[in-house]
């Protein structure tokens, strides 16, 4: 699996006595789409904690282009180039949205921590110009000086995810992208996503099969913290495992 | 503000406060002590303002910056006492103090980091109560005058004081001593250094990490060593405080390493004004002058401070001058009275983590 | 070291007036997610009402003024000032607690003169008892005797009652036991007063023991918080643990290194916060970075 950009090997995480994830063999190519789906409680969302460091692994290990960054801590993966947009819109309330993309550019351009005391970072040109960019991917550069706080729901979730692209990720983690959007935000937000797939790696934890099957390439199946398959759209969609897991059987439409 | 504009403001009011309180009862050397308290006090609001700390445990650096300065002139270097030494090696040992701790305690948050700044504190108060051979216990070290001010081509013994020129109501020039100028000049210094500190690159992302830590974590910020360097810069501007008052008032006992005189940062800064450059010297002033003044005239005075105290919390978080912020007062307080339950990240986790 | 047996026996009492003071700290943080500066305020009131009450009336007389007078200044307090903090952050929590500490502390001084006060011990308590291995003043263990009933009672309350019932499922989830309509409100009510009637009442009780003076809320404030980081936040026989230990701790220190008797339970809990912040006995889920 050498031109795997992630990958996981028997990665777990216990809480006790219960196994929130186990035995999860993962790996995704450079450049892929890949969904991570399941019913809740599957554990989608603890394994992309453990993916950007938000929690550390009780078993196995990652691996990020070759490198073990198992125990490598959050703030580290971000700068080597994992970046994760979360599950409720994480922004900076009190900051413009502007100032939002500026922050996270300001970290890919100083680094995890700086000492300068003394000048601002208004002199770091770039940093300006790498917000802005991030701002005009996901199509919120008109609201740029408003209050993020002030936002409504589908565009905090838009922010948070141009937060995460401000860091110039190679890997962008979505979790629930569209969750709680209007159906032209979720148009909108599949627009986007799959423009963002052509420049980077993106897996997205989601419930909305219509997006799903639409933008992947291919899509791991989750359940009870294992992986129950991964294969191409049309294949999950034909395996009587993953239907079953899903009450019902349904694959299409929202579960 | 202009740069200028503020600075020279803040060098005229500098000059004019001794004489401004003199009408309501305040006099030169009470405005020295207040100069020399307030510095601690902005150290402590870098803390609690703009990193989000609250810490129980500043009386540490106070104290020993205090003991440090005075034992450097009494025992350290007895023969050739050097202020300027003083002061070096109690600002640097304090510092020292600050990493080693500020290395432990940024990893705990809310109750847990107070907690255990205050559990430092009283280890060190306990030690400095107990070492008589080198602090004198509970006597304190006394009597021990400040050098003189060597500036290479001069010295000035600070003790001295300015021509005489009487001024009205305001009083007389000469009731101001050399320790006043000294004292605002490190002042202007100081708030100097606030200021622009407060609007660098440090501190923007310093405020980032203050209002949403889980996010600022996840854009590539390394919250701890932040966290680690505003700890360490508040507590050396407390132990400049404590070492100055040491040497001004030529003496210093265990009490300033109390709880008490944490607590009294505590109170000063958030009367004051939280998040504000000038708010801890505002209620610095406030409260010391009524510890002098006012209490000459009623016993009362510690209960109106108190009463104050938790006015402020309870209608004014912003403090006295958090009110008269332009922008939105999102000071600390204001916004831990106005939000909602705490997010500290590993609660977070368990939720996220939760199917 | 024949002295080991009295001091651990001193130890042990001492450890004992830790627990009644924690109890109502550590009950209030895990039920009501509230950090109380001004829980030794509790001690200090029922100390003084406890003084004045016994000086005309008897013993007897000031152990029930006090916690009764503790309880309906916490009810007050908790509603006219408290309540609106519940929720907040807990640096707010400290801040304002740690206010009205003062404004207590203040008034009793103003009021009751800053002169340190002793108790007299009734003379039907002030015999000591022949323990074999030492002679022991009966009062102090009358004293183990009453705060050893009360925890029982306490725990009784806890584990048998209705608002017992609430308060242990608050502990665990606080909004799942709003969410079940359970009174909550009138349970924290009772809960907070009870945790500072207890703190009054062993004010009162042990004010023989330990002299009382306006400082004397905040000098038992503090190690309270100790006993209550190292049995964990939150937890009951957390605080009984943290109690017992705290206190013989610092009677076996004054024995063995008597330098460090002060200092040693700030070196603990220093250690406990860094180690494992949530104590001892209390849950992992820690605000921990």
């Amino acid at each position: 699996m050498s031109d795997a950009i992630l990958q996981t090997t028997g990665l777990g995480k216990r809480f006790g006595h219960f196994a929130a994830n186990s035995d999860i063999d993962f790996s995704v190519r450079e450049g892929e789409l890949r969904a991570v789906i399941g019913p809740n409680g599957a554990g989608k969302t603890t394994f992309f904690n453990l993916l950007s460091g938000f929690a550390q692994p009780t078993d196995g290990e990652i691996f990020f282009k070759g490198e073990k960054i198992t125990h490598v801590a959050g703030p580290r993966r971000v700068v080597r180039g994992i970046a994760k947009a979360f599950q409720t819109a994480n922004i900076y309330p009190d900051e413009t949205v502007f100032q939002n993309c500026r922050l996270a550019a300001l970290a890919r351009t100083q680094g995890l921590f700086s000492l300068q005391l003394f000048r601002s970072s208004q002199r770091l040109t770039d940093v300006d110009s790498l917000a802005g960019e991030a701002l005009e991917l996901v199509d919120l550069a008109a609201l740029k000086d408003v209050r993020a706080g002030d936002l409504s729901h589908g565009d905090k979730k838009r922010l948070d995810i141009a937060v995460a692209l401000a860091t110039r990720p190679q890997i962008l983690l979505l979790d629930e992208p569209v969750a709680g959007m209007s159906i032209e935000e979720v148009h909108k937000t599949d627009r986007l996503i799959r423009g963002l797939a052509k420049r980077m790696t993106v897996l997205i934890i989601e419930h909305d099969m219509d997006l799903i099957m639409g933008i992947s390439d291919s899509i791991t199946v989750l359940h009870q913290g294992k992986i129950l398959a991964s294969g191409t759209p049309a294949e999950i969609r034909g395996n009587s495992r993953v239907q079953e897991a899903y009450l019902g059987g349904h694959t299409e439409g929202t579960v | 503000m202009k740069d200028a504009r503020f600075y020279g403001l803040t060098a005229l009011g500098l000059v004019l406060f001794p004489f401004l309180i003199h009408p309501i009862g305040g006099y030169p050397g009470l405005a020295t002590q207040i100069l020399i308290v307030a510095i601690g006090s902005i150290g402590f609001n870098l803390l609690l303002g703009y990193a989000g700390l609250l810490s129980y445990g500043q009386s540490m650096f106070y104290g020993v910056g205090g003991y440090m300065a005075l034992l450097t002139i009494s025992k350290f270097f007895p023969d050739h006492p050097n202020f300027w030494l003083a002061i070096l090696l109690g600002v640097g040992f304090v510092t020292l103090m600050a990493v080693a701790i500020g290395a432990l305690v940024v990893r705990l948050y809310g109750i847990y980091f107070a907690l255990l700044t205050l559990a430092f504190a009283q280890m060190f108060f306990f030690v400095v109560f107990k070492w008589r051979d080198l602090t004198q216990g509970d006597d304190g070290l006394q009597g021990i005058s400040a050098p003189p001010l060597s500036l290479g081509f001069t010295s000035i013994d600070l003790t001295g004081t300015f021509p005489s020129l009487d001024l009205g109501p305001f009083g007389n020039l000469s009731d101001v001593h050399y320790w006043y100028a000294f004292v605002a000049l490190i002042m202007l210094l100081v708030l100097a250094f606030t200021r622009t500190l407060i609007r660098s690159q440090f501190g923007e992302v310093l405020g980032a990490i203050r209002e949403n830590e889980e996010r600022s974590t996840f854009v590539g910020f390394d919250p701890r060593r932040y966290k680690l360097a505003a700890f360490t810069i508040a507590g050396a501007l407390t132990g400049l405080s404590g070492a100055l008052r040491g040497l001004y008032e030529t003496s210093i006992a265990p009490d300033a390493l109390t709880v008490g005189t944490s607590g009294d940062f505590v109170i000063y800064t958030v009367i004051g004004g939280v998040k504000t450059l000038f708010g801890p010297l505002v209620g610095t002033g406030l409260i010391m002058y009524m510890q002098n003044v006012i209490s000459a005239k009623t016993d009362a005075w510690r209960l109106i401070e108190g009463l104050l105290f938790v006015a402020v919390i309870v209608f004014l978080p912003g403090g006295i001058l958090g009110s008269f912020k332009r922008k939105r007062a999102r000071t600390i307080l204001a916004a831990a009275v106005a939000a909602g339950p705490p997010d500290a990240p590993s609660r977070a986790a368990a939720r996220e983590a939760a199917p | 070291m024949a002295q080991l047996p009295g001091q651990l026996l001193d130890g042990f009492i001492r450890g004992l007036v830790y627990v009644a003071i924690a109890l109502g700290l550590t009950i209030v943080f895990g039920m009501l997610r509230l950090v109380n500066f001004s829980h030794g305020a509790f001690y200090a009131i029922g100390a003084y009402v406890g003084l004045v009450v016994a000086q005309r009336y008897g013993l007897v007389a000031g152990l029930i003024a006090a916690p009764i007078a503790v309880a309906v200044f916490a009810v007050v307090f908790d509603r006219v000032l408290l309540r609106r903090f519940y929720d907040k952050e807990p640096t707010a929590q400290i801040l304002v607690t740690f206010g009205v500490a003062i404004v207590v502390e203040e008034s009793l001084r103003l009021y009751f003169g800053g002169t340190t006060r002793t108790f007299p011990i009734p003379d039907s308590l002030s015999a000591s008892v022949n323990l074999g291995f030492t002679q022991y003043p009966a009062y102090r263990l009358a004293l183990a005797a009453g705060i050893m009933l009360l925890v029982l009672a306490v725990w009784l309350f806890i584990e048998r009652t209705d608002y017992g019932l609430i308060v242990r499922a608050g502990v665990r989830d606080r909004t799942m036991v709003q969410l079940l309509g359970g009174n909550v409100k009138q349970a924290s009510t009772v809960i907070f007063a009870l945790g500072a009637a207890l703190a009054g009442l062993v004010g009162a009780a042990a004010s023989p023991i330990y002299s009382v003076d306006p400082g004397t809320g905040f000098s038992f404030l503090v190690p309270s918080f100790v006993v209550v980081v190292i049995g964990g936040l939150g937890s009951f026989w957390g605080a009984v643990l943290g109690g017992l230990i705290v206190g013989e701790l610092q009677s076996v220190t004054t024995l063995v290194f008597p330098a460090a008797s002060d200092v040693v339970i700030y070196i603990a809990m220093a250690l406990v916060l860094l180690v494992r912040p949530s104590g001892l006995l209390g849950e992992s889920e820690v605000i921990r970075g």
